[in-house]
């Protein structure tokens, strides 16, 4: 009953993602899809890395699962993430350019 | 009629400046634009393969090392610029078509920044000089800006702003890479930098060159919309005119593809390139669905589908193989066709109803069947059901991903389709399918014309490309075949 009560949490939590105006069955069952599809095609994506190391994909994708799971509803977290905010766009490019930039400047043999 | 390669720029670069020139004749304006527009899908389909120098200067052969150099600006025509050009040159002459149907009074300047859009992704299209590239780039990037911005919808000035001030981010990095890529070959011309590269006259480890690929690679990023970029992408769709969306969206697509291609062939022989490409790819894919699947304005909804199924292309070029590069721009091809038949049909509903929330929509099937039953199908395509074109191409990208050793790619693959359908279904159903809500009016509201048939011309050519794909994979496959 406790997954059961956490799920139900999550749907009355969608409620806020589409306020103002009214929330009908559709919107929800939408929000509920892109949970589970956001959860398990990023512990999909986490397989890839067995081409690197097996044991370390499957150590990421039962990690990433329990902590993706465990910190539902997802979608609220992300759509405030990525919502038409400036400062937050401008934010992202410059991690990724950071990021980017660092990785192949010093990646070594991984690059 | 090699000659005719030059005009595929130079006839909307003209056609651009003269009806920003003359844009008070209004209907001279509008017979002239109508014209030009018909001429742009013509050209590329008259026009024989082959190779344009600028100033006539062919490539020199250095007799000491056997090396071509190439001193002029090249266009390079093959089958692959072909079907793109005229694909784009269609599709500028329907959302012309649709504008000047709209309107009586034209707006010189609006028809300026369409035309010079289109001779831009053509450029960026032909030319093998990346300078030449990043020129036109930037001509695209602002005309982007400018068809955002010319646009009634609230709040678009806001948004091209925004997306200028990323690409005052996004193009000076790329240049910067590009002026990287100078230094270490002495040269802009991609064939003569990708000669350096392979026959080992640079190093490719050396972090100058590495610095150059994640420079010129965060470029890319901004111009194709993937993520970071995704959020700003959706958003000047969604504050654009549908038509002018229904062009954007292709002008991402072609800048994405030229850009990437350009990049394939300098920096393929690096493992970590493709690893990349792909790993963006699938941060597009599943972010674009899944926040798809919870919006409720639906032209920011076909925005993100639209940047997720961005990342099928990168996808099939990021797996590297002939067959996956044929099969993510055959998608490519698809996603223009699919993407703009989406936007016109829905800023057709926009039209008539002048809403966008679907939460407030309903019962439209008895309103506007047609235009219902083409986006049914158009979002058919988009999600991949057989036998339409989208179908085709994602068959062709699970197999590759497959072939490659990769079934995880292929299992997200078939998700994202699933996800995609359920997003299309959900959007039909609550516009088109359930009961009207009182408060709306529709009745009295027509569909113009010209966007049924611009839609209907769109639906004929996704579902010929779906019965019959090898009329244009063969040729793309030849093409890849020659850059791998």
């Amino acid at each position: 009953m406790k997954l059961y009560d956490q799920i139900f949490d999550v749907v009355k939590q969608f409620k806020k993602l589409f306020s103002p105006g009214p929330v009908t069955n559709a919107d929800v069952s939408g929000s509920i899809t892109a949970e589970i599809f956001l959860i398990v095609s990023l512990v999909i994506s986490t397989l890839l890395l067995r081409h690197v190391n097996v044991l370390l994909a499957g150590l990421v994708a039962f990690i990433l699962a329990i902590v993706l799971i465990s910190n539902i509803p997802l979608i609220p977290k992300f759509k405030i993430e990525q919502e038409d905010s400036l400062e937050k766009m401008l934010f992202y490019a410059i991690v990724t350019l950071a990021i980017l930039v660092t990785f192949l400047y010093w990646g070594g043999n991984l690059v | 009629m090699n000659e005719l390669i030059p005009l595929m720029v130079i006839v909307p670069l003209m056609a651009a400046l003269l009806i920003s020139a003359f844009s008070k004749f209004n209907k001279i304006t509008k017979i002239f634009a109508f014209v030009v527009a018909i001429c742009l899908p013509i050209i590329p389909l008259a026009s024989n393969y082959g190779l344009h120098y600028f100033g006539g200067y062919a490539p020199i052969m250095d007799n000491v090392t056997n090396v071509m150099f190439h001193p002029a600006i090249t266009y390079s025509f093959t089958f692959l610029q072909q079907i793109f050009i005229a694909m784009v040159g269609l599709l500028t002459f329907l959302v012309i078509f649709i504008y000047l149907n709209k309107y009586k009074e034209v707006s010189g300047p609006y028809l300026f920044l369409l035309f010079l859009g289109t001779a831009a992704v053509t450029a960026m299209l032909l030319t093998d000089d990346i300078f030449h590239m990043f020129v036109f780039f930037e001509i695209l990037a602002l005309a982007q800006v400018g068809i955002v911005a010319a646009s009634s919808i609230d709040y678009s000035y806001e948004m091209a702003l925004k997306y200028m001030i990323l690409g005052s981010i996004g193009s000076p990095i790329m240049l910067l890479g590009i002026g990287f890529l100078l230094a270490l070959t002495g040269s802009v011309n991609v064939t003569d930098i990708a000669a350096a590269v392979h026959n080992g006259l640079v190093n490719v480890t050396s972090p100058v060159f590495l610095m150059s690929l994640a420079l010129i690679f965060f470029g890319w990023l901004y111009a194709s919309g993937l993520p970071p970029f995704h959020t700003i992408k959706s958003g000047i769709y969604s504050k654009a005119e549908p038509h002018g969306a229904a062009l954007l969206q292709s002008f991402t697509v072609i800048s994405m593809i030229s850009i990437v291609l350009i990049m394939f062939r300098i920096y393929s022989s690096l493992p970590i390139f493709e690893v990349l490409i792909v790993f963006f790819s699938i941060l597009a894919m599943v972010l674009g669905v899944s926040l798809a699947l919870t919006q409720t304005d639906f032209r920011r909804m076909i925005g993100f589908l639209a940047v997720g199924e961005l990342g099928f292309i990168g996808l099939g070029i990021g797996l590297g193989t002939q067959f996956a590069i044929t099969a993510g721009l055959f998608q490519a091809l698809n996603e223009i066709m699919i993407t703009a038949l989406l936007f016109i049909g829905f800023g057709a509903i926009v039209n008539a109803t002048n809403e966008v929330d679907t939460r407030k929509l309903g019962g439209l099937l008895a309103y506007h069947p047609k235009v219902g039953i083409m986006l049914l199908i158009g979002g058919m395509a988009m999600a991949g059901v057989p036998p339409l074109s989208g179908f085709q191409s994602k068959l062709m990208l699970v197999q590759a991903s497959l072939s490659c050793g990769f079934p995880e790619l292929s299992i997200l693959a078939i998700m994202v389709s699933i996800a995609t359908f359920v997003v299309f279904i959900k959007t039909f159903y609550a516009m088109f399918l359930r009961p009207k809500p009182n408060d709306l009016e529709v009745e009295g509201k027509e569909v113009p014309r010209s966007m049924i048939f611009a839609m209907g011309v769109l639906l004929i050519i996704i579902i010929l490309l779906g019965l019959f794909p090898d009329a244009v994979t063969s040729g793309i496959s030849n093409f890849v075949g020659g850059i791998l």
